[in-house]
């Protein structure tokens, strides 16, 4: 799967399960910091959103792979099975 | 003197027994009711346990389930108090409600049959009201709906309104079933252990239960003058806000411990007097780390002994304070030490550390005189109570001298009625970083505590308050709904009947419970005094001022917000077409919060007064005709007046909040009766019936009309789910 596609898709979950405006979230918007503001609650929606939409399980993952769109997109991409 | 309260009957069904001779047996053997769960679907779930009650001759099958365990364990109780007496009330908590009727009216439309049945089982309002009706009761009745400190807060409430003279005897306690809405929540937020719990130990998250536990709460006076077996006094208690994160607590222990010293204070005793804690102890990492911080603090250097029985019956979410209260009583009447069960020998080693100086009760039960023994429930929300169990003779205390009332602002936000059947409210972002809400917190709220939020900061801005760490403590909040949170409430649900238990949101059920709106309220402002949400019908909206006011006479708080918060939704609107209550009347939605603040406060601030607050009352009916609707609201307006002092020719405008069917003819012909120099103002004229929105906002607009010197007294008035509440206002 596509970069892009992914990245798009987890856009629209933030935005629907996260009630995150979709006019402030960039792929590159901080989401645990900053204006947007994530908590550990939320942590476990975009787990269970990601594993639910591209069969990857994030649970226990470093926290780095959650900073922002990209990196959710980049560690999906890389752990897709094919 | 004070008057007292005492525990003279006790009732209960929960995962370790039907009754309390079976249960307290339970508890002495160290039984556990963990098993294997039946009655939701775990299919993929990590963990599979829980505390079910097995029991199948459960009355009344018209009834939710919530309302048939607690009517089980009313029953008990009722017998152990021996009483026929009919005029006793209701004062229930509840976590979820009518939970499991939401599942099964949602599951059924799925397979697409219309089960209109469940609609009136479906909304924690309806819980007392079914209890009563059962019992043919005609005592004041609630819903304390405040997550799993509710069955502790509904005995403590009980308390409140025997001292204000608003009953002698009250079935008090909590009641919640076993819910897919629980479990799969819950299991959302990895807080299930896979084990059997294992609280004050292992600590790696809840096991659920489900049960009720019911004790009478009764007038020392009373009691006595009938020959009662009497138990134990309830010697003191105390309800606070965390005002810290809606799903953890503090792990300071900050909010835990001043919630366990209100009580010590109330009670006038010392950490030293308290021979046994039943902690709240629910097995989760969070709570039993800031609970041993906070139980080390307060009481290191005592010999108390401290026990979590959710070892055995697992968490009862609003019947957990409850049937933990009765296990307290049976505690302290009969010098035993319930423990807590699932020690290892290992275990024991690892405990000795984190016991310190305490007596951490584990696996065996004790003989140890009790004299006084306390039990605590920490909640989703932040709400934290604290209550205490004396069998020892206390020193009577002095009836603290009444303290006068005074209205100082309000908030509201409401739908306009334009005449469509629905009028809806649409809040968005602006209106919220206006009022200095970030993104953060605003993501995390549901429609009704986007409500409840405006109105209640709307409300303290207009009385000019700021909270600061001098008067946060002092500042709480009683929220009144019928509906509660029932958009996120069936969102959730229809999500996991969709794709099953798995697919709960942990986003979403923190929303669930009807206190989130209080919780995100208390997070935002900070405020950390008492907090309380009461589920019960439209007038739920002035019922919450009447409580508050109570709050306040008992001293810790200066001011109280009260408030009637409602919703729209696809549920509601089906409900209220259907039952055809609201005849042609738009149906709206809507958050009103009045502030009230004692004298003392008013004038070291030098506060705006609008009116003051004379009299109040709460009386309901089961639709007997031994007690009438008709008499209850007749009671309501003369027992609210009586107690401002007031006649009938005094009032020079009536607000009431009526129903439309037959029963609200009834009622606006006695008040034509006792008011007939004066016309009754409907005020959902403008806004649509916005339920307990509107009950409260009748209220806010008497104020401002005394204030305006266009009248001098008002009486306010709402009925819903067979209570009344009226309330007196004066210049």
């Amino acid at each position: 799967m596509e970069k892009t596609e992914v990245a798009a898709k987890i856009k629209a979950m933030l935005i629907e399960n996260l009630r995150i405006p979709e006019e402030i979230l960039e792929d590159d918007s901080e989401l645990f910091g900053g204006d947007i503001g994530l908590d550990s609650v939320d942590s476990l929606e975009i787990i269970a959103g990601i594993d639910d939409m591209f069969g990857v399980n994030m649970t226990g993952v470093d926290k780095t792979n959650f900073r922002d769109i990209n990196a959710l997109a980049n560690y999906v991409v890389e752990h897709a099975e094919a | 003197m004070k008057k007292r309260c005492v525990i003279t009957g006790l009732g209960i069904i929960c995962p370790i027994g039907n009754n309390i001779e079976e249960s307290w047996n339970s508890i002495k053997n160290g039984r556990s009711g963990i098993a294997k769960v039946k009655s939701v679907n775990t299919e993929g779930c990590y963990a599979d346990l829980g505390g079910e009650v097995h029991y199948d001759a459960l009355p009344a099958p018209q009834y939710d389930r919530s309302v048939r365990l607690c009517i089980q364990a009313a029953q008990e109780a009722i017998q152990d108090a021996g009483i026929q007496d009919k005029e006793v009330g209701v004062i229930v908590g509840s976590c979820i409600g009518g939970a499991v009727s939401i599942d099964e009216y949602l599951t059924a439309q799925k397979q697409g049959i219309q089960k209109d049945d469940c609609i009136v089982n479906m909304a924690a309002s309806s819980i007392a009201n079914h209890v009563s009706a059962y019992f043919g009761l005609h005592g004041a009745t609630a819903n304390i709906v405040n997550a799993c400190a509710a069955g502790t807060m509904s005995i403590s409430y009980a308390c409140d309104l025997i001292r204000s003279g608003n009953g002698s005897m009250f079935l008090a306690g909590g009641t919640d079933p076993f819910s897919s809405l629980a479990f799969a929540g819950f299991h959302a937020l990895h807080a299930l252990s896979v084990e059997s719990c294992s609280p004050l130990n292992h600590s790696n998250g809840i096991t659920l239960g489900e049960g009720s536990g019911i004790l009478l709460v009764e007038e020392y006076e009373h009691a006595v003058a009938r020959g009662a077996k009497i138990y134990c006094e309830v010697a003191g208690y105390g309800v606070n806000g965390d005002a810290y994160h809606i799903t953890a607590p503090d792990p300071t222990g900050q909010g835990q411990m001043d919630v366990i010293r209100r009580a010590l204070h109330a009670a006038g005793v010392t950490p030293d007097d308290i021979d046994y804690v039943n902690a709240h102890g629910t097995g989760t990492a969070k709570n039993d780390e800031a609970e041993f911080l906070s139980l080390h603090t307060i009481f290191d250097g005592t010999d108390v002994s401290v026990s979590s029985t959710k070892s055995m019956t697992g968490h009862c979410l609003g019947a957990a304070g409850a049937v933990e209260a009765v296990f307290t009583v049976k505690a302290v009447s009969e010098n035993v030490l319930p423990p807590t069960i699932g020690y290892s020998e290992e275990d024991r080693t690892a405990l000795e550390e984190k016991a310190g100086g305490l007596d951490f009760v584990a696996n065996d039960s004790r003989s140890k005189e009790i004299s006084m023994a306390m039990s605590n429930s920490f909640a989703f929300g932040g709400t934290n109570a604290s209550i205490i169990f004396a069998k020892k003779e206390l020193q009577p205390q002095d009836t603290p001298k009444k303290k006068r009332i005074f209205i100082t602002g309000f908030g509201q936000v409401m739908s306009q009625d334009t005449g469509t059947p629905v009028a809806g409210l649409t809040l968005d972002m602006k209106d919220f970083t206006e009022r200095g809400v970030k993104l953060g917190v605003f993501r995390k709220l549901d429609k009704f505590s986007q409500l409840q939020l405006i109105s209640g900061i709307d409300a303290l801005s207009c009385a000019k308050i700021s909270v600061t760490e001098d008067n946060e403590r002092k500042i709480g909040m009683i929220i009144g709904t019928s509906a509660g949170p029932v958009t996120e409430v069936s969102n959730f649900q229809k999500n996991i009947c969709e794709k099953g238990t798995t697919a709960g949101s942990a986003f979403t059920f923190p929303n669930t419970v009807y206190n989130a709106a209080g919780g995100h309220f208390s997070i935002f402002m900070k405020t950390k005094g008492y907090c309380a949400t009461v589920a019960n019908g439209t007038q739920a909206g002035i019922q919450s001022i009447c409580y508050a006011y109570d709050v306040l006479q008992q001293g810790n708080e200066d001011i109280m917000l009260a408030a009637g918060t409602d919703e729209g939704s696809d549920m509601v609107t089906y409900f209220y077409e259907h039952s055809g209550i609201n005849g042609d009347r738009t149906l709206g939605e809507g958050s009103s919060t009045i502030c009230l603040e004692t004298e003392a406060s008013v004038t070291q601030r030098e506060a705006v007064t609008y009116a003051e607050v004379a009299g109040y009352a709460c009386t309901h009916s089961s639709g007997m005709e031994d007690y009438t609707e008709a008499t209850a609201i007749k009671d309501a307006v003369m027992s609210a007046l009586a107690k401002a002092d007031m006649q009938t020719e005094d009032v020079d405008a009536v607000y009431a909040i009526t129903g439309n069917l037959p029963d609200g003819e009834a009622q606006r012909a006695v008040l034509s009766d006792i008011f007939p120099h004066v016309e009754t103002i409907d005020v959902r004229q403008q806004t649509g019936d916005c339920r307990a929105a509107s009950a409260n906002a009748q209220v806010a607009e008497a104020a401002q009309a005394i204030y305006q010197k266009k009248i001098a007294v008002a009486l306010a008035v709402s009925y819903g789910c067979g209570s009344y509440s009226a309330i007196v206002l004066k210049g």
